[in-house]
C-alpha cells in the first residue's frame, strides 16, 4: 500500500511541477509543434525531435525540454489523423490505416464525424496510456534494478531484435541496419579501455559520432532530400467540416473500438521496438475481425478510424515506460528523447525515478495536461489546423533544411558539424532510395555502448562463457522470449512459402 | 500509396557495398586488441559485428540474384534532379557562410532553393525570402542567442 500512496505523492509533486508556468507553456509549445508536424506529411516526430536537440539546451531544465519532446511526439498522433481523412495521405506513419476508411467517410460528407472521433478517441486512449504509465512505471523500475549486466544484455538485443521484427518491411534489412548502428556507435574511445577505435585518423572522430548531427542529417535532410522526388500535393476532400461531435450512433458504434484500440496500443507500445505504427495496424486488423459488418471496412466504417487513433495514441504514452524505467528506447522518436535527456545529463534508467523524481513524474503528469490541451487543439481549433495543409512543401522543405543547418552549427559553432550532417543526409536519402528503414539504426545507435559494455563486463563475471545470458533467471527469460519469437518468425515464413506452393 | 516497388533487385549494390563495409570492419578491428572471450577488448564486438555485417550481406546479394526481370527503376527520368539541386545548395550553405554571414547566406539560400528546386513566382519567392530570413533570425539570434556567423559585412 505505500507503494501506491507513493506513487500518489509522486504524482501531485509531478502535477505542481507541470503547473509551473513556464512548463505549461512547453507543455503547449509541444502539442502545438506534435499536431503541426501530425498534419504535415513528409515530416515526422522523430525528425522534429532531433531539430530541437541542439537547443534542448536553451529551453531550459531537462524537465520542461522532455515535456515539450514528449508533447511533439504524441501530440503528432493526435494530428495525423486529419491529414489522412481530408487527403487521403498520412500526416504520420502511425496514421497510415487512417487513410482507408477516414478518407471514404470524407468523401461521403463525414469528415466532420471522422475527425471529431479521432480526437476524442486519442484522448480517451492517451489518458488511460498515460494511466497505465503511471502505475506501471514504479513497479517495472523496481523491478530493474536487480538486473545487472547480463539482463542489460539481453534486454537490448531482444529490443533490438524485435524492433526489426515488428517494425519494417524485411528483417533483413533491418538487422543490417542494426548493425551499421552499432558499428557506427563504436566509432570513437573505446569505453572501457580508452583505445581509439575507427576514426580514420580524425581528430574530430575521438569523441564518437555526435547523436545530434547524425539524427538531424539521417531523419531532418534525409527525408526531404527523399520527399523532394515526390509531388507532395495536398488537396483536401472537403473544405466544409460539420458536424464534429459525433451521434450517438457513432458513439455507439466506436466505444468499444476505442477500448480495445486503448489496451492493443498500451500493449504493443510498451513492447521494445514496438510502437505507434504497429499498433495501429493491429488495431486495424482486431477491428475487421470483431465487427458484424466487416464488409462495411474500407467503405468508411467509423470504426476503422476510432480503433487505430486510439491504438496509436496510448501505444505513444506507453513507449516511455521502457525509456523511463530501463533506459532502453523502443522507437526512433523515443531514442531522440533519450539523448536530449543525456544532453541534459540525466540518465535515464531504474534509477531515474529515485534520483530524478522531478523529471520522472514531472513529464508523466504534464502527459496529463497535454493530452487535455491536445484535444482543444485538435477538436475545436481543426479547421484551423487545416489552412496549415495549404503551405505548400516547397516552402516548408528550404526552411526545415535551413533549421537543421543553424541547429547543428550552433551545438559546437563549426562548420565541420554541417557538412558531416550533410553526408548523414544523402546517406539516410540513400537508405531510404534502397528501401532500408533508418529507424534500427539510431536505435542500435544509441544503445551500442550500452550493449557493449554489459556485454564486456558479463563475460568478465563469466570468465569467458556465454551461459550467463541463459542460466540467470531474468536473463535467461527474456533469452526464451526472444527465442519464442525468433521461432515464431520463421513459423510464419514457412507457413507463407508453404501456401504459395500449393 | 504508389503501389509495390520491386526494388529487390538494386540489393545488389547495396549488399556489395555492405560487404566491403563488414571486410573493412573486420580487417580493422583484427588491429585493435581483440581480447579473449574471458576479457574481451576493444576489438571484440567491432569484430563480431563485421562478420555479422559480412554474413548478412552475402545473404542479400544471394536473395537478390533471381529477382526480377524489370525492377522499378530507382529515379524515374529525373527525379534525381531535386534531391542533387538541393545537396548543392546545403554544400553552397556550408561553404560561404562563414565569409558570407548568417543573414546573408540564408537570404540567399532561400532564393535559390525556390528558385531552382522549385520554380515558384518572383514575388513570392522573394517575400518568403526575406520573412524567413527575418524570423530565422529572430528565432535563433535573439531568442535562443546562438552565436551566428557575422561574415564581412558585419551584419547581426
Amino acid at each position: 500500500m505505500s507503494d501506491l500512496l507513493g506513487m500518489f505523492q509522486g504524482l501531485m509533486n509531478g502535477f505542481g511541477i507541470a503547473f509551473t508556468l513556464n512548463n505549461l507553456m512547453f507543455a503547449l509549445l509541444g502539442a502545438f509543434l506534435g499536431t503541426i508536424v501530425g498534419i504535415l506529411p513528409g515530416l515526422g516526430p522523430a525528425a522534429t525531435i532531433s531539430l530541437l536537440l541542439p537547443l534542448s539546451f536553451k529551453i531550459g531544465s531537462p524537465v520542461t525540454s522532455i515535456i515539450m519532446m514528449a508533447g511533439i511526439f504524441y501530440g503528432a498522433m493526435y494530428g495525423g489523423s486529419t491529414t489522412s481523412i481530408l487527403v487521403n495521405i498520412p500526416g504520420e506513419a502511425a496514421s497510415v490505416v487512417t487513410c482507408i476508411d477516414g478518407y471514404q467517410m470524407a468523401l461521403k460528407g463525414r469528415a466532420g464525424p471522422a475527425l471529431g472521433i479521432s480526437a476524442i478517441g486519442s484522448f480517451i486512449a492517451g489518458t488511460l496510456g498515460v494511466i497505465g504509465l503511471t502505475f506501471v512505471a514504479p513497479p517495472l523500475a523496481e523491478f530493474a534494478l536487480k538486473f545487472g549486466p547480463p539482463e542489460y544484455f539481453s534486454l537490448t538485443i531482444l529490443g533490438l531484435l524485435m524492433a526489426t521484427l515488428l517494425g519494417g518491411t524485411s528483417i533483413l534489412k533491418g538487422l543490417i541496419m542494426i548493425v551499421l548502428g552499432l558499428l557506427l556507435g563504436s566509432v570513437g574511445l573505446d569505453p572501457i579501455s580508452g583505445a581509439i577505435r575507427f576514426t580514420w585518423g580524425f581528430f574530430m572522430l575521438q569523441e564518437g559520432v555526435d547523436f545530434v548531427t547524425l539524427a538531424m542529417g539521417l531523419f531532418g535532410i534525409g527525408e526531404i532530400l527523399y520527399n523532394l522526388e515526390k509531388e507532395l500535393k495536398t488537396e483536401l476532400v472537403t473544405k466544409k467540416i460539420s458536424h464534429l461531435w459525433p451521434t450517438l450512433k457513432d458513439w455507439g458504434e466506436s466505444k468499444w473500438a476505442i477500448v480495445r484500440g486503448s489496451f492493443i496500443g498500451f500493449f504493443i507500445g510498451i513492447l521494445p521496438g514496438g510502437g505507434a505504427v504497429i499498433s495501429s495496424l493491429v488495431s486495424y486488423a482486431v477491428e475487421k475481425k470483431v465487427s458484424k459488418h466487416p464488409e462495411e471496412f474500407g467503405k468508411g466504417a467509423i470504426q476503422g478510424v476510432a480503433g487505430p487513433e486510439s491504438a496509436n495514441n496510448s501505444a505513444a504514452s506507453a513507449s516511455f515506460i521502457p525509456l523511463l524505467t530501463l533506459g532502453i528506447p523502443g522507437n526512433a522518436a523515443i531514442a531522440m528523447i533519450f539523448a536530449a535527456l543525456l544532453i541534459q545529463g540525466v540518465q535515464p534508467g531504474p534509477f531515474l525515478i529515485t534520483e530524478r523524481p522531478d523529471v520522472f513524474w514531472g513529464v508523466v503528469a504534464s502527459m496529463y495536461v497535454g493530452n487535455a490541451m491536445l484535444l482543444v487543439l485538435n477538436l475545436p481549433m481543426v479547421g484551423m489546423w487545416v489552412q496549415l495543409l495549404r503551405v505548400p512543401y516547397a516552402i516548408l522543405a528550404p526552411i526545415i533544411v535551413l533549421f537543421c543547418c543553424i541547429g547543428v552549427y550552433s551545438v559546437r559553432n563549426t562548420v565541420f558539424d554541417i557538412w558531416v550532417m550533410g553526408i548523414f543526409g544523402v546517406i539516410g536519402y540513400l537508405f531510404r532510395k534502397f528501401g532500408f528503414e533508418p529507424g534500427p539504426m539510431i536505435l542500435a545507435f544509441v544503445l551500442g555502448p550500452l550493449l557493449e559494455r554489459s556485454l564486456r563486463q558479463a563475460l568478465l563475471i563469466s570468465a569467458g562463457s556465454p551461459w550467463i545470458f541463459f542460466n540467470r533467471p531474468i536473463s535467461g527469460s527474456l533469452m526464451g522470449v526472444l527465442l519464442l519469437f525468433i521461432l515464431f518468425q520463421i513459423f510464419i515464413t514457412l507457413r507463407k512459402k508453404w501456401s504459395k506452393r500449393s | 500509396m504508389t503501389g509495390e516497388k520491386k526494388i529487390e533487385k538494386w540489393n545488389r549494390i547495396s549488399g556489395f557495398i555492405l560487404l566491403i563495409i563488414g571486410v573493412m570492419t573486420a580487417w580493422g578491428s583484427t588491429s585493435l586488441s581483440m581480447g579473449k572471450f574471458k576479457h574481451p577488448g576493444p576489438g571484440f564486438l567491432p569484430f563480431g559485428l563485421g562478420i555479422c555485417l559480412i554474413i548478412l550481406s552475402l545473404i542479400l546479394i544471394f536473395k537478390s540474384w533471381k529477382k526480377e526481370i524489370s525492377p522499378t527503376p530507382l529515379w524515374f527520368q529525373r527525379t534525381w534532379l531535386r534531391p542533387l539541386l538541393g545537396v548543392a545548395i546545403l554544400i553552397f550553405y556550408a561553404i560561404v557562410i562563414e565569409q558570407l554571414g548568417f543573414i546573408l547566406t540564408t537570404f540567399i539560400f532561400l532564393l535559390i532553393w525556390m528558385a531552382l528546386i522549385e520554380r515558384l513566382k518572383w514575388k513570392t519567392i522573394l517575400s518568403i525570402s526575406v520573412g524567413t530570413t527575418i524570423v530565422l533570425y529572430l528565432i535563433f539570434a535573439f531568442f535562443l542567442e546562438v552565436p551566428l556567423p557575422k561574415g564581412f559585412l558585419k551584419l547581426g
